[in-house]
């Protein structure tokens, strides 16, 4: 193999300078859109893939995935939706791994269980955590995509379908169903 | 078959803002409207989980996170750049390894012609005399074309690593 050149080293250190051009945003406009979203884009990559550990590497990714895009935003909250799109698509390939899904949101859900609470209102906040959880973990991957950010990040029924890729048309139906699937698996306490 | 309620927006705006149960009326309604019940059920866990994440979530601080994009879109870069020197190394590989193939296979086959040395051997003898006229010639202009030959197996390899150097 040949070895690499000096006037190659300037090249590639051109050609990263250029790549920092390319991202969408620059670094003080990043931070600021970053401390908005950090914390709501890891609790979604969280509960949807069910293992805290994995969020963290997730959402560097989508940060990564998101700055790289070369698109371009008419608002804040399109660029915040195009980050969840993000972060959907990366739990999706997540997913297709081998078992992965189910028993990391059990692990998630013993570990809620395992808590040490000190008062009752973070024993009824830890139980009633356990069994949003558990009931999650029975849901199909899109009803758990939807309903979180229906429920829990407040989007639109327009927003939800360009996050998912499906058609505004039908996510009225789709959540009514998803919606009644897991109130009842809530009553059940998510058995 | 999607039920709905008229009420269903000021339930899920009372969740969302943290106003539930709020006034008497609103959750009687929602005590009486199985709709309103399940929206509250679901609206009210999902939010107050997301809550309690947002607040056990440690994500790594901007910057950080921004240092590592630059660094892994310079790695992206210099791969992006590297990777058709490595595809034309693979294709001189393949060239090397093909001609060393017809080589062996030439060298094989003129095996063969070995047997017929003995006869062009007698065939030379009776020309003798051609043969040393070509050797008086070559005598005297052999050494600039060897010199030459020998520039050109030193100059080629040369000239070649510089050419792709330089692109």
């Amino acid at each position: 193999m040949r070895d690499v050149t000096l006037s190659q080293l300037e090249q590639f250190g051109a050609a990263a300078a250029d790549r920092e051009d390319t991202f969408q945003m620059d670094e003080d406009a990043f931070r600021l859109f970053y401390e908005r979203t950090a914390r709501p884009v890891w609790a979604y990559l969280s509960r949807m893939s069910g293992d805290a550990r994995l969020a963290d590497d997730l959402l560097q990714e989508a940060y990564y995935r998101f700055l790289r895009a070369n698109v371009s935003h008419e608002s804040d909250a399109h660029r915040r939706n195009y980050l969840f799109r993000i972060a959907t698509n990366l739990v999706r390939d997540i997913r297709r791994r081998p078992r992965l899904d189910e028993q990391r949101m059990t692990e998630d859900a013993e570990a809620i269980d395992h808590a040490d609470p000190q008062s009752a209102d973070v024993a009824n906040g830890a139980v009633r955590r356990l069994d949003l959880a558990r009931s999650m973990a029975r849901l199909k991957p899109r009803e758990r995509d939807m309903l979180w950010l229906a429920y829990a990040q407040g989007s639109s029924h327009k927003e939800i379908a360009e996050t998912l890729g499906l058609k505004t048309a039908s996510i009225k139906l789709l959540l009514f169903r998803a919606r009644r699937r897991l109130a009842g698996l809530l009553r059940e306490g998510g058995r | 078959m999607i039920a709905e309620c008229a009420r269903e927006s000021e339930v899920l705006e009372a969740v969302a803002f943290g106003r539930w149960p709020g006034h008497g009326d609103l959750a009687a309604h929602a005590a009486s409207c199985a709709i309103c019940a399940d929206l509250v059920e679901v609206a009210r866990a999902l939010h107050d989980d997301r809550d309690a994440l947002c607040r056990e979530a440690q994500p790594p601080a901007a910057g950080m996170v921004w240092w590592r994009a630059t660094i892994r879109a310079r790695a992206d870069a210099a791969r992006t750049v590297t990777q058709p020197i490595s595809v034309l190394q693979g294709i001189a590989g393949a060239c090397i390894v093909g001609g060393a193939a017809g080589l062996v296979t030439v060298a094989w086959q003129s095996m063969h012609w070995v047997d017929r040395f003995g006869d062009m051997a007698a065939q030379l003898q009776s020309r003798r005399a051609d043969i040393a006229a070509a050797s008086t010639l070559a005598g005297g202009h052999g050494l600039p074309l060897l010199l030459a030959v020998a520039a050109g197996l030193v100059l080629a390899p040369l000239a070649l690593y510089f050419t792709l150097a330089d692109d």
